[in-house]
């Protein structure tokens, strides 16, 4: 049992983490795209795809790095941390993920060859709710329908889009330049993520792959999992930029961090986030290598517990005491990350009983197949 | 494998259904006496302890799975647990060779029953405080002062026991540890009736008890190190700490699928869902966390306080799985939950108090200052 990052898994955390200090500053970069509707500039991203992050998860049979969601995770964990604005998540997993779970090949390998080296932006909807229909015959179609939080619309140069056709469901690729397609800025928590309302009234796509609901689900929790290390970089960022300032915050004569009181927050924090560190470590080494249930299962703790992920940007706020109350201070940019993540394809609470009602029925299964139920 | 099938041909549901009643039974106490030879005399009590010593010099992961294939069975602990993991190491670092030979393989089969004099009524969370008294006199220490929360302490033939032998030392120099024959006279143990009525604890008072000199263990004033030995073998179980949880969160569910409240199944019920949902995370975490202190020790990891940490959220998620229980369940199933809802409360408070280990991840992992 081996959990330690391997030495190229830290190279790479390194190197994404002294990019991201470099060039994508909270202040240099993430501050200035608040308003922006891409969150993305051409240099960060070219440095991204640079640092082969955004061809991660592409095959190396389409130029890709074939890595796993192990290192997938890595990355997510310090651009949360980093506060990282662009579609990296929705271009970088979301997208190939789409392409490798519902077997897309032949034609695909031009989406993957852009995905891959930045050239190309994609995202992915609808994850939840109702789909798009398809009308048309063959590999080309119309789509109709509007799709709601799809993410980094105004970033995508493709949106991949599962679509009712016929009485299958299909993956289509359309083209954010062509007609019929509209994307409206959802309002959101968290300025520093993007969600569009996407508006297809017979936008031309071509047809990829059936969707099985097996491979929509698989790839649902791909982005699940991706994002909870997101999360968990934002979480364990906040904590440590408060454990420091309680080091060095003087009243009554003495840092706060001496007071016990203080202290007790900060290892609160701490439990939570190392907790959260488990659960992410599991559901990213699950997400390629465990069965279906499994890897389903830890993809759903992770949502579970978003919600108990959450009370770290607030206990951070409370340790940095009024002036992380401040718009000018990041504290709040951190705890609207992680109340982006809480709501996420919905709140925590239906996770948390799906987990309890998974684990009533697979106990009440063995006991059955033990025979002493 | 060869461990799963001793326990299928030896552990009885018998002895199962004993290890939830009350030690304060004397038959009950007995059983388990039993079964801790049992499990002794097949290999299978001390699996941690090196072969010399009778054990099978098991690795941490075996061990592990060791606590696994135990718990899923439901075998009980060993009765001289505290003894075989938080002395015996103590004694093979520190003992003498004469220490080790006449008293670890009585402890191993339960022949002895063993108990740690620590904690004291003014010496809890801070033990270094500890009063009782131990005076040089020619061959002899004569001892004086009291302990409590001593586990099996009114069951015990030997005790290890930490006095102070230099009274004006630092607190924590003036230390020393001691094996004590608990049937020597001075000695006086009364059972300590803990909130839900049963008496695992007991208070110990010494009264002018000579204790021959060559009792002491490890060096005069040096019982500190002996403790910390000790202690840190203690955390070393933290490993585990999930395991145990995890099959109580199991037995829960069982019970739960055999309850109804208002002729409705309680698993029907999404309120109860969500709690059980909530605390399965945690324990499923708490796991991870286990494994990934072991996998640090393995590989020269960053061991990141893991053991304060594991034990601060399996005191927290034990009393939270204690509450849905008796939430739901109330004084059913043989008072079983209601029992675990009131003895729950020690799980932050023995052993170290969570607000201590607080403490420690804050100063130790987290770097803020002392005041």
């Amino acid at each position: 049992m081996n959990l330690e990052l391997t030495d190229e898994q830290r190279a790479l955390r390194d190197a994404v983490r002294g990019f991201l200090a470099e060039k994508a500053s909270i202040e240099g970069h993430v501050r200035p795209l608040l308003a922006d509707p891409t969150g993305v500039t051409d240099a960060v991203w070219r440095g991204l795809a640079d640092l082969d992050t955004t061809g991660l998860l592409v095959p190396p049979e389409y130029d890709g790095a074939g890595m796993t969601m192990v290192e997938a995770g890595i990355v997510a964990e310090e651009l949360g941390a980093a506060l990282y604005p662009g579609p990296w998540v929705s271009s970088a997993v979301a997208a190939p993920r789409a392409l490798t779970r519902l077997g897309v090949d032949g034609d695909a390998a031009e989406l993957f060859g852009g995905i891959a080296d930045g050239s190309t932006i994609a995202t992915v909807g609808p994850l939840t709710g109702r789909l798009p229909v398809a009308v048309g015959q063959g590999e080309s179609a119309l789509l109709r329908g509007e799709m709601r939080g799809v993410p980094d619309a105004a970033a995508a140069d493709i949106v991949l889009v599962f679509s009712e056709d016929g009485d299958d469901t299909g993956l289509f690729a359309v083209d954010t330049t062509s007609a019929g397609i509209m994307a409206t800025p959802e309002r959101g928590i968290d300025q520093t993520r993007r969600q569009f309302r996407v508006t297809l009234d017979g936008a031309p796509a071509r047809r990829l792959a059936d969707a099985s609901p097996e491979a929509v689900r698989a790839l649902t929790d791909d982005v699940l999992v991706a994002t909870a290390a997101d999360a968990l970089g934002a979480a364990r960022a906040v904590m440590k930029s408060a454990i420091e300032y309680a080091k060095v915050r003087r009243q009554f004569g003495q840092p706060i961090g001496s007071f016990q009181a203080v202290q007790h927050l900060c290892a609160d924090m701490y439990e939570t986030v190392e907790l959260a560190r488990s659960g992410v470590i599991h559901a990213l080494w699950a997400a390629d290598a465990a069965n279906p249930a499994e890897k389903h299962l830890a993809a759903v703790r992770t949502k579970a517990f978003a919600g108990r992920l959450a009370t770290v940007g607030d206990t951070a706020i409370q340790v940095f005491g009024g002036i992380g109350y401040t718009w000018e201070h990041d504290a709040h940019l951190y705890l609207k990350r992680l109340l982006g993540w809480n709501t996420f394809l919905g709140g925590p609470d239906r996770y948390l009983e799906e987990v309890g009602a998974r684990l009533a029925r697979s106990l009440l299964r063995e006991k059955h197949t033990r025979g002493f139920a | 494998m060869e461990l799963r099938g001793w326990l299928a041909a030896n552990l009885t549901d018998d002895i199962v259904a004993v290890a939830r009643r009350r030690r304060s039974d004397d038959a009950v106490f007995e059983r388990l006496r039993g079964w801790n030879r049992a499990m002794a005399d097949a290999g299978w009590a001390a699996v941690s302890w090196p072969q010399q010593y009778g054990g099978r010099g098991a690795t941490v992961l075996e061990q592990l799975v060791y606590a696994e294939e135990t718990t899923r069975a439901r075998a009980p602990l060993p009765i001289n647990v505290i003894g075989m993991n938080n002395i015996a190491p103590a004694i093979m670092q520190y003992g003498t060779e004469f220490q080790k030979r006449t008293l670890l393989p009585r402890m191993m089969r339960a022949d002895d029953i063993w108990c740690q004099g620590m904690s004291e009524p003014e010496a809890g969370s801070d033990l270094a405080a500890l009063r009782t008294r131990a005076v040089r006199d020619g061959d002899h220490f004569v001892v004086n002062g009291q302990k409590i929360w001593t586990s099996l302490g009114h069951h015990a033939h030997w005790c290890q026991l930490y006095v102070r032998t230099d009274p004006e030392a630092p607190k924590h120099k003036g230390i020393s540890c001691l094996i004590v024959d608990m049937s020597l006279p001075g000695i006086e143990a009364r059972p300590l009736v803990t909130l839900n009525g049963d008496a695992d604890f007991a208070e110990v008072f010494f009264n002018d008890v000579r204790v021959p000199a060559d009792a002491l263990l490890g060096p005069q004033d040096g019982g500190w190190q002996v403790a910390t030995t000790t202690l840190s073998h203690e955390r070393a179980a933290a490993a585990r700490l999930y395991v145990e949880m995890r099959a109580r969160l199991e037995d829960l569910v069982a019970d739960f699928a055999r309850a109804e409240v208002d002729a409705r199944p309680v698993l029907d019920d999404p309120a109860v869902l969500l709690r059980l949902g909530e605390i399965a995370v945690r324990i499923k975490y708490l796991e991870v966390l286990c494994q990934r202190s072991v996998s640090a020790t393995m590989h020269g990891g960053d061991a990141f306080g893991s053991a304060s940490l594991a034990k601060t959220v399996w005191g927290e998620v034990g009393q939270d799985l204690g509450a849905l229980a008796f939430d739901v369940l109330g004084p059913g199933c043989g008072g079983r939950w209601a029992d675990l809802r009131l003895t729950s409360r020690s799980l932050t408070i023995a052993g170290g108090t969570t607000q201590i280990n607080k403490n420690i991840t804050a100063q130790r992992v987290l770097g803020l200052p002392r005041r």
